[in-house]
């Protein structure tokens, strides 16, 4: 076993040389996902995971995913990594991961949806590393953590002496803070936030450009999460590489991530920064998920969370998804689908005929309250120490 | 059942305490250790009211719910259901079990994933000694119960064509057709979509005001408890630790722990509290002696590591298992129970 990351996934597409696939790279992104889809199964029964999803990821910045389970969050990551198994199959777009040499200078693009085995090869790990959710299926349970970095730095690094590999996982162990004896250690000796934090080194073994967390701290208890958000925050703020974070809990979400997208039914229903999304949301959908977690503070009042339950994505309905659950649903919506559109001359966006130019009606209070103006708990400031 | 209005205790707890011994093989070979899994626990469940127990995993609010249901025997402590003593080591009857019931956090994992909803429901029944006519027809209560509307529609359904929410309620309306007085809810919610949790912890809160069961709450998510919770519980290390009625435990924690807990949630609203979260706990070392947070807490101090604390009353109602609050001697509580509720107390908020 070389590679603890699986390998099997849905049908091959034909091989593609790395420089021939995109003409252009935009070297300020380490990632363009454009009009991604993904399909479930061929046929009849073909149901979209994922439809149509855009997005640029900057370099060293983070992006947080949110939305319920089914939303398509974990199908949108596994795909573009081209580690997502059959029955998926990506049916259409392009995710294009623009890795840097060895020289820092030069970016090659490269198509993942269309790379081939030995392309994705070289970019997995080395550039792109991902994090899931239970570390313990993750860790192969009769290797020592040890072996698992010897085999990774064995395998990218060949040149690596065994003397320098080790010193090369104590060191990884170090940044995530724990101590070099847990290298003798065998998984199911180590608790589960010791567990998440391997991961993490793991993950960060070859300096990658892109880290992939799909929810990395929900079967974590609330104290350890904390210490793994800290932990990953001053990581990044270290060694600067760009961030996916996959989680339902928003009120994390705008703590860590600098921009925040919400899907629902396999769309990008609002895409904001993380701050702007938290005091202000657009979409009735992400309205419905912050009211969905009870507050700290304040006076104790009956919740509703989102009535109803996510489409069956078999049978999608005509215009937007999220109608038949919305508080504010119009004639229209059930109509036409909305686009994600640009709201005003900001960077939100938000798939919501509310926000439309011709709205018939005026916008909700709920959804139309201005972001805060002080920066407190900008979050770069709210984890930082 | 007496008096309504006096909330009559439904099912007390009296110094449980369930231990476990551990043998760590290879190294410190067959050297037994003591898990004090949990330690000297009273609790009193009172009708009509909701008691969350709050505590990161390994704090022992799940064995303590097993107990609570006679899965787990007690080391030591006894249990008083409606008045009657239950020694530790008594058998657990049938009808304890048609008393209190208890629902765990998988529902995919607690319900028979070969049989239809149709027969969890109605093989507890039938096991209680509903008439086999009748089982239809409670089984379709049961569901109407918990929201699940119209029955027909899930009744024949299997465990896994139901949402993990729906679900769960079917897990609920299992432990309600036997017609408990006390349900014991392990974790209900933390397996759920965020969207539907609170749908469970509104079903909850209406079985106690609408039908007056006492209920129990696990959960690791304080921020849950003080939404549903009439007294909240935290435990840590196999102690109760702090508990307070209403609110005022997350309101003004007193323990050190209660507050690391409330620090750690994630609250963008609260800019100050980024400070405290930097503060790294990497251990997870319970003392041996003295108390039990004192290796992780920021205020110990010598005390600590020499004597365990007696439980200090800060509040009406709320007691802190802490040195700190040693300044108030008169405040000693006896025994960690906060005095018998006022009568009449709304349950309602």
């Amino acid at each position: 076993m070389t590679d603890p990351l699986p390998v099997r996934e849905g049908p091959e597409p034909d091989d593609v040389a790395i420089d021939a696939s995109v003409a252009h790279a935009n070297p300020e992104f380490v990632l363009e996902v454009k009009d991604f889809c993904v399909d479930y199964g061929v046929g009849a029964q073909m149901v979209r995971a994922v439809n149509e999803v855009s997005f640029d990821l900057r370099r060293s910045s983070v992006l947080g995913v949110a939305g319920e389970s089914g939303s398509g969050k974990s199908t949108l990551v596994y795909a573009m990594t081209r580690l997502l198994r059959a029955p998926g199959v990506i049916s259409g777009g392009s995710a294009t991961l623009n890795i840097t040499g060895d020289d820092g200078t030069d970016v090659t693009p490269v198509d993942l949806v269309r790379a081939n085995e030995k392309q994705l090869r070289k970019v997995r790990w080395s550039h792109v590393s991902i994090v899931i959710q239970s570390a313990l299926s993750a860790l192969n349970p009769v290797l020592r953590i040890g072996r698992e970095f010897d085999e990774v730095l064995k395998t990218h690094r060949p040149e690596m002496k065994k003397v320098e590999r080790r010193e090369r996982a104590v060191a990884l162990l170090g940044m995530v803070g724990l101590d070099a004896d847990r290298l003798d250690r065998y998984p199911h000796e180590l608790s589960g936030g010791q567990r998440q934090r391997i991961m993490i080194a793991l993950a960060l073994a070859l300096d990658p450009e892109l880290v992939i967390m799909d929810e990395p701290t929900t079967a974590l208890d609330v104290v350890t999460q904390r210490e793994i958000i800290n932990q990953l925050y001053e990581l990044r703020t270290r060694f600067g590489f760009a961030m996916i974070f996959i989680t339902h809990d928003l009120s994390l979400l705008v703590e860590l991530a600098d921009e925040i997208a919400v899907m629902y039914a396999g769309q990008i229903v609002e895409r904001a920064r993380a701050t702007e999304l938290y005091d202000a949301p657009r979409h009735p959908y992400t309205l419905g998920l912050l009211n969905s977690f009870p507050p700290l503070h304040g006076a104790r009042r009956e919740l509703t969370g989102i009535p109803g339950s996510p489409p069956d994505l078999s049978d999608l309905p005509a215009g937007c998804n999220f109608a038949s659950r919305c508080p504010f649903v119009m004639d229209r919506c059930r109509r036409e689908e909305p686009p994600l559109m640009a709201l005003g001359t900001s960077e939100r966006r938000v798939a919501c005929w509310l926000h439309a130019s011709d709205a018939e009606s005026p916008v909700p209070v709920e959804l139309s309250r201005l972001p805060r103006t002080n920066n407190d708990a900008a979050p770069s400031e709210g984890v930082a120490s | 059942m007496s008096d309504e209005l006096n909330a009559p205790v439904q099912l007390s707890a009296r110094h449980l305490t369930r231990h476990y011994v551990t043998r760590t093989p290879g190294r410190l070979r067959n050297a037994a250790r003591l898990v004090r899994a949990v330690d000297d626990v009273s609790l009193d469940l009172v009708k009509g009211h909701v008691t969350a127990v709050v505590g990161e995993s390994g704090s022992g609010k799940s064995v303590l719910a097993r107990m609570l249901a006679r899965i787990v025997k007690p080391t030591s402590g006894e249990l008083i259901l409606e008045g009657t003593h239950i020694p530790a080591r008594a058998k657990r009857t049938l009808e304890y079990a048609s008393k209190v019931q208890l629902v765990l956090q998988d529902p995919y994992a607690s319900t028979n994933p070969v049989h239809r909803v149709r027969h969890s429901l109605e093989r507890p029944l039938a096991i209680h000694g509903a008439a086999r006519a009748d089982l239809d027809a409670l089984a379709k209560a049961a569901l109407t119960r918990v929201s699940l509307e119209p029955p027909e529609r899930f009744l024949e359904r299997y465990p896994h064509e139901l949402s993990g929410g729906q679900l769960q309620r079917v897990s609920i309306a299992r432990a309600l057709c036997v017609e408990p007085n006390v349900l014991l809810a392990d974790e209900p919610i933390s397996m759920l979509d965020v969207s539907v949790r609170l749908g469970i912890l509104n079903l909850l809160r209406g079985l106690c005001d609408n039908e007056h069961l006492a209920v129990l709450y696990i959960t690791h998510d304080i921020a849950s408890a003080r939404y549903l919770a009439d007294e909240i519980v935290v435990m840590y290390a196999g102690q109760i630790v702090e508990r307070s009625r209403g609110t005022a435990l997350v309101d003004a924690p007193t323990h050190p722990y209660t507050q690391l807990l409330i620090a750690s949630v994630p609250d963008p609203t609260d800019p100050t509290s980024a400070a405290l979260r930097s503060e790294s706990h990497p251990t997870f070392d319970v003392a041996q002696v003295g108390c039990r947070f004192a290796p992780r807490c920021p205020s110990a101090m010598d005390v600590c590591r020499t004597s365990d604390p007696p439980d200090f009353q800060v509040g009406d109602g709320h007691v802190s298992h802490c040195w700190l609050h040693a300044d108030k001697p008169e405040a000693v509580v006896e025994m960690a129970l906060p005095e018998r509720r006022r009568e009449g107390e709304p349950t309602k908020r």
